[in-house]
């Protein structure tokens, strides 16, 4: 098989096994754990084949761009939205970690779920997503890009509150939902100002050569505009800067969709992004100046909170939260190679942490154990330096978890609440005079009424 | 004068009335609406086929030529004629008597003759024809039932008004009409589609309403079916203005109902915010006037339609099933209990809010590529109530689906086998549409054509506006 065809196969078939299974539960046909977790396996195999195929292919032809065209998708008058992949040296090792860390936490959760009542649920958002973030690794444009990007976003959030029966990951899941909007917004807007400015969203419109020494070509104050609004999405789904308190909501979620959301693969696309468009980001004072805020301030805020957190997940989640500031701040500093290696030894890091985090206790104690009682803590940390004024200001800080919530709930929930009750002027509240009435042709109430 | 091969909208308009008076009286009165909802899906069906070979060309009903079908209307009709059967298969026992039946048919064949109609008489035949369901009390009485007759009426009075004003009452002949007359068509379009600031009365439909009939009356799209046919003739300089004005106003009911639904907690007020924000995007599709505005407001039309149905008729579905939705003390958790109408409702939500892989993120895309070249700073505003509606749509979700199952809802089934094949058809003509979007596009695209279509430039086949 070409290149071409291998690259295709292996976004598509997530994609595909996806509608199938859904439509057949959908319809009423049931599938048994066991099948389900065959089927699994056997896809994550054939993916991980057909990724070192390709690798192999591109190996064979001294690792050059390998772009995929399947026509367009739609097209009316002079608009087209082309279907078009690519696969390069940045796009391969993310490919290569989406489809062996998603792989490893499906076998994973065969055991870790079973005979949970939203085992079928699970796996076939975890389809979704594998084909959600492969698109967004091999997207040859924004437009493509955007698609992945909120197949992986509206997948995270219905994973956040997988325990739907409980109220805590439901109100946090709606929480998520609406920062990743927000955050997306800028990733929409760069995308149509994109088309609208300078008549395309593709890569090789914005940049010629191949990464990692492609050159931007774009310019001007648009060009500025649609990198701010870029950074402003990776900010968003790697839940840095102004987005940064997502994160820890999110870890609502069973553990494996923690893992390769939140420590593997999700996360990192925010990174992956910056790295695509380096030189439209350091085109733009203003864009690289951000990137390198963010990170810088988003990853000492991590590592702040990261030391007072009681539980072993919202502990990894500032810590990756933390590893992920850096490697923005590396992206900003322009030592894009390193941030590669950084991502993509922290995706494999991160995942294996969260995998075992569920029975970090008991490792401790075993190895507390096995060092004869031996492994205490020393005490000594950089910080014990600080004035003790100082250490306690930050500790306030840390345990408020830099006063996120409370500042976003005051200076934009509230207000934009109080503005969606304002605009009720325009419309009658009867409810308001009296209690609402059930639809007239309703009986009186039942408890298991059949329609 | 062409017509087409049978009387296909005579029959279908004929099926559709005929259903309506035998389902007064019949004695199970579902399967004989449902053989009649058929039937006038299979007759605009076949019209729409024909039309689909004839191009261009406006096809006359040989039985009763007041009906034409062409490239604007066809595919609506038969789309229409669709949800009506849809509707009637979904419909819960309670809400299928003879009354219920029979005016949801009538106002079915309301819609249709508006949709057919061949000169502006006709059409506002239809248009006042659509409050008769109403007026006759057929799905029973309740608070909202005076304020939707008002509107309607008052709906229809412009657009009677303005029909007088003009001259002529054959459909081209609207170029001609005075500023005042095109005003008051703009009004009409208004009150029949809920812009801002008269969106309260849709969105007190759907809170206290019957809702399946909602679902129908909501969907005829008529103020945007006028609109189109409007773009298809050379307008003035100041009419082009208003029509700019008319996307203007939809652009901004589409934001503000977004905004406004974050202050609301009960899923039927949510569901009429999140419906009414998104249809306003088939108005600012049209009043774009480009190419990718008004294909994309004619592909988000379906979607629409499709997907708020789904919304519609599930949200009643469950209604039934618990005895009413409103949990003012949280959430519903019904997804336990019914994982499959969950997922119908998520799927055909995702779409109407444009997720990417639905044919809504399709839809979406044009529009927003349409209203950015005629507005390039107002145009954002659609990407934002996006963004908005698609927050309000997991809070829907969650306030029905997700959270503790309350104590009083012991047991209910889940999508039974009459509402999953319906519904089943409702998320496969979204998704196989989003995947396959050019067959879609195909449907609409000779109207796109001639709404963008420059008088006199016939020639060229997909000519742009005259610039204001």
């Amino acid at each position: 098989m070409t290149a071409e065809s291998l690259t295709l196969l292996l976004v598509a078939a997530p994609g595909a096994a996806f509608v199938i299974l859904g439509m057949l539960w959908l319809l009423g046909v049931g599938l048994s754990e066991r099948l389900l977790a065959n089927l699994t396996k056997a896809l994550y195999l054939l993916l991980a084949l057909v990724a070192c195929a390709l690798f192999w292919q591109m190996w064979r032809g001294g690792l050059t761009t390998v772009r995929v065209s399947a026509g367009d998708w739609f097209s009316v008058a002079r608009y087209h939205f082309p279907l078009a992949l690519l696969i390069d040296r940045l796009s391969l090792p993310l490919v290569g970690v989406t489809v062996v860390l998603a792989g490893v936490v499906g076998a994973f959760s065969v055991r870790y779920l079973h005979r949970d009542p939203g085992f079928f649920r699970f796996f076939l958002l975890q389809y979704l997503f594998t084909f959600g973030a492969l698109l967004v690794f091999t997207a040859d444009s924004l437009d493509l890009l955007l698609c992945g990007w909120e197949l992986v976003g509206i997948t995270s959030v219905l994973l956040i509150g997988f325990f739907q029966n409980r109220p805590d990951p439901v109100r946090n899941a709606q929480r998520v939902f609406g920062i990743y909007r927000i955050a997306d917004l800028g990733l929409l807007l760069a995308v149509f100002l994109a088309h609208h400015w300078f008549h395309t969203a593709s890569w090789h419109g914005f940049f010629s050569g191949e990464w990692p020494g492609h050159v931007n070509q774009l310019d001007g104050a648009a060009a500025s505009v649609v990198a701010v609004l870029l950074v402003f999405a990776a900010s968003g789904k790697s839940a840095q800067g102004p987005f940064c308190g997502w994160l820890v909501r999110a870890m609502e979620g069973p553990t494996p969709s923690s893992a390769v959301f939140y420590g593997a693969i999700s996360v990192h696309a925010g990174a992956y992004l910056l790295l695509r468009i380096e030189p439209l980001l350091h085109a733009s004072w203003v864009a690289t100046s951000l990137v390198i805020f963010i990170g810088l301030t988003t990853a000492s805020l991590g590592t702040l909170v990261h030391r007072t957190c009681a539980d072993a997940k919202t502990s990894l989640a500032y810590a990756a939260q933390t590893q992920l500031g850096l490697i923005f701040a590396e992206i900003g500093f322009g030592w894009t190679t390193f941030a590669v290696v950084h991502l993509v030894s922290h995706a494999v890091l991160r995942t294996l942490q969260f995998l075992r985090s569920p029975s970090m206790l008991r490792d401790y104690h075993r190895v507390h154990a096995a060092a004869g009682g031996q492994i205490d803590p020393t005490g000594e940390q950089y910080d014990s330096l600080l004035p003790k004024s100082v250490q306690v200001a930050l500790y306030r800080m840390a345990l408020g978890r830099g006063f996120y919530d409370a500042i976003l709930d005051r200076f934009i929930v509230l207000p934009a609440i109080a503005l969606a009750r304002l605009l009720g002027v325009f419309e009658s509240h009867p409810e308001r005079r009296s209690p609402p009435a059930a639809e007239p042709t309703a009986p009186p109430p039942s408890v298991s009424a059949i329609p | 004068m062409s017509l087409l091969a049978a009387p296909y909208l005579s029959l279908g308009i004929g099926a559709l009335l005929a259903g309506a008076v035998s389902s007064l009286f019949a004695a199970r009165p579902r399967p004989l609406a449902a053989g009649a909802a058929l039937a006038a899906f299979t007759s605009f069906a076949l019209a729409a086929r024909e039309v689909a070979v004839a191009g261009h060309e406006r096809l006359f009903d040989p039985l009763c030529s007041c009906f034409e079908a062409d490239a604007l209307d066809a595919v609506p009709m038969a789309f229409f004629a669709a949800l009506t059967l849809l509707v009637i298969l979904l419909a819960p026992r309670r809400d299928a008597g003879g009354k219920s039946m029979a005016g949801l048919l009538l106002l079915a064949a309301a819609t249709q003759t508006a949709y057919g109609a061949a000169n502006l008489g006709v059409l506002a035949v239809g248009w006042w024809l659509t409050g008769l369901p109403f007026a006759l009390r057929l799905f029973g009485e309740d608070r909202s039932r005076r304020s939707v007759l008002i509107i309607l009426c008052l709906s229809s009075l412009a657009l009677t008004a303005s029909i007088f004003l003009m001259h002529g009452v054959e459909m081209q002949e609207i170029a001609h009409a005075s500023r005042l007359s095109f005003g008051l068509v703009v009004l009409a379009v208004a009150l029949r589609k809920g812009l801002f600031p008269l969106h309260g009365w849709m969105v007190r439909q759907f809170d206290h309403g019957p809702l399946l009939p909602v679902a129908l009356l909501f969907n005829g799209h008529l103020g945007a079916l006028l609109v189109a046919r409007s773009e298809a003739v050379a307008l003035t300089q100041a009419e082009q203005h208003t029509l700019d004005l008319l996307g203007i106003a939809a652009l901004a009911t589409a934001l503000i109902t977004s905004i406004r639904s974050f202050a609301e907690s009960r899923p039927r007020r949510l569901l009429g915010l999140l419906c009414l924000s998104q249809a306003s995007f088939i108005l600012a599709g049209i009043a774009t006037a480009n190419a990718e505005g008004v294909a994309g407001a004619l592909l988000h039309w379906l979607v629409v339609a499709a997907a708020s149905t789904g919304l519609i008729a599930i949200v009643r579905v469950l209604e039934v099933r618990v005895s009413g939705t409103a949990a003012p003390d949280g959430h519903l958790g019904l997804a336990v209990k019914a994982p499959r109408l969950a997922t119908f409702f998520l799927i055909c939500g995702l779409a109407l809010v444009g997720l990417p892989g639905t044919l809504g993120y399709c839809a979406e895309d044009l529009i927003f590529h349409g209203a950015l070249e005629n507005h390039p700073w107002l145009g954002l505003a659609l990407p934002v109530a996006t963004a908005f509606n698609a927050i309000n749509l997991l809070r829907i979700y969650s306030l029905l689906f997700l959270g503790v199952l309350p104590k009083r809802v012991i047991d209910i089934p889940d999508a039974l086998p009459r509402e999953r094949w319906p519904l089943a058809a409702c998320v496969v003509f979204l998704l196989a549409g989003g995947l396959m979007p050019g067959r879609i596009l195909e449907w609409r695209r000779m109207a796109a054509e001639e709404a963008t279509l420059v008088p006199g430039d016939g020639e060229t086949g997909h000519g742009h506006r005259v610039p204001n």
